[in-house]
């Protein structure tokens, strides 16, 4: 079993991107006004998730 | 289609920007993911006053509000009060952004620029390892656009500047990260900006109420994302409302969340490529506010842009016109402001409750550095040893 690797709720998402903007690995990306991550790229710092104001980033093992 | 210049981003940086490339004879297309300039509200709203002395925005639309000037209060409670002037950015006016930017938008169509709404940039298009433009998609169709110089205005995450090889990723100490409801049914008669400090209220940052009208206002939070849990800003934000006599009957019209580079400044120039505003992190790194250094600098890039296409150069020496022009204007300040900000971070409560009591009568009007000092020391002469490194700061970086 791997690390967890960053989810967003798309419900709670409100785009303001700051979680693309500390992104070490520049994983992450806003699409219709969403944030995604590119599990791919994540190295599981968790940097994105205490960053977000709303909560909308957790961690999810694949 | 090819311009002399695409501009990613209808931001107040990207269309400032425009209006000044168009009127200095450039073909500029400015291109905005979202479907409405302006839209969604992604700010506080207070503006510095200063934003008069350049005259780019027509009429008052935009103004919600004139404020008198800005209270301060420390984790005790304790109130320090500046006038308009003395308060310097961020409180002269309570504005509507999405007026604002559409006005803005205005005075660059105006000027000869195209716009293209729900138009996502890419990737930057290359040919030989030179930019030749954007790729982007608009209603889901990917297209070219040719042009000899891309702007990024593209905001805290900027794209742009990270596809063009200038480091744009975020320290979390540099990053604050925000919420903030819109709230109406509340009691703010005073036209006062407020600023709350304190570890427990907004670690690393404040909260601010700014009046939108006599019972509506902005109320918002900022904390250093180096120092924020999941969820938190939202999380410390309904406390603070909720323990708030005056804002706990409030309800939302709106609730936002948003981030704000608090950072040094960088490298803003690359041969065909230019940055502006958040994404070049053109933000006051004490109060978090932008809106100034948007219209001072994007004018600065748009005039630098005619002369480039007036002499058809667009290299990197060619734009740095606009980057030592920034620095000088508003550049310095920001990076004295990173120190003040680097120092006060290391403040605890007691020190912000003893700055404040030092201050609470202190009258500004007759603001002297000495004069300061001496109302700071005389009531708590420990505050010497705090406040040393800011003095220090002042003394070595002169505006």
């Amino acid at each position: 079993m791997g690390k967890p690797k960053a989810i967003v709720d798309e419900k709670i998402c409100l785009a303001c991107g700051g979680c693309i903007s500390v992104c070490p690995q520049d994983a992450m990306f806003m699409n219709g006004g969403k944030a995604f991550v590119k599990k791919d790229d994540c190295i599981s710092c968790a940097i994105c998730i205490r960053t977000c104001p709303v909560g909308a980033i957790s961690g999810e093992v694949y | 289609m090819k311009y002399d210049v695409v501009i990613v981003g209808a931001g107040p940086a990207g269309t400032v920007t425009g209006r000044y490339a168009a009127e200095s004879g450039a073909k500029v297309l400015i291109i905005d993911r979202r479907q409405e300039v302006g839209v969604p509200v992604l700010c506080g709203e207070g503006v510095s006053r200063k934003i008069d002395d350049w005259g780019m925005l027509e009429g008052r639309r935009w103004i919600a509000g004139s404020m008198d000037g800005a209270r301060i209060y420390s984790p005790d409670g304790t109130m320090v009060k500046l006038s308009a002037d003395m308060a310097g950015n961020e409180t002269g006016y309570v504005i509507y952004r999405d007026i604002f930017d559409q006005e803005l938008a205005y005075q660059a169509i105006k000027a000869g620029a195209k716009i293209m709404l729900d138009t996502t940039a890419l990737s930057l298009l290359k040919k030989d390892d030179k930019i030749k433009g954007v790729k982007a998609n608009q209603f889901g169709q990917d297209f070219e656009i040719e042009a000899d110089i891309v702007v990024g205005a593209d905001g805290v995450e900027s794209r742009i500047g990270l596809w063009g090889g200038i480091e744009t990723t975020l320290k979390p100490k540099d990053l604050e990260t925000c919420a903030q409801y819109t709230l109406s049914n509340i009691d703010c008669k005073d036209a006062y900006c407020d600023f709350y400090l304190g570890k427990d209220i907004a670690p690393g940052g404040y909260v601010w109420v700014f009046p939108k009208g006599k019972d509506i206002a902005n109320v918002g939070i900022g904390i250093l994302s180096s120092l924020s849990e999941a969820g938190m800003a939202k999380k410390l934000l309904d406390k603070f409302i909720d323990n708030n006599p005056r804002l706990k009957n409030g309800e939302p019209l709106r609730f936002l969340a948003g981030a704000v580079p608090v950072a040094n400044p960088i490298e803003s120039v690359r041969d065909n490529l230019i940055l502006v505003g958040d994404a070049a992190r053109q933000v006051d790194p004490i109060t978090g506010g932008g809106i100034t250094c948007c219209l001072e600098g994007g004018k600065i890039a748009g005039e630098t842009i005619g002369m480039a296409v007036e002499s058809q150069k667009f290299d990197k020496e060619t734009l740095s016109a606009y980057e030592v022009g920034w620095k000088e204007a508003f550049g310095k300040k920001l990076r004295r402001n990173y120190l003040v900000k680097e120092t006060v971070l290391d403040f605890d409560d007691k020190t912000f409750n003893m700055l404040a009591d030092s201050l609470k009568d202190y009258k500004f009007e007759e603001l002297s550095t000495f004069g300061l000092v001496k109302a700071l020391v005389t009531k708590h002469p420990t505050l010497l040893m705090k406040l040393r490194p800011l003095m220090k700061i002042s003394s070595e970086v002169k505006e």
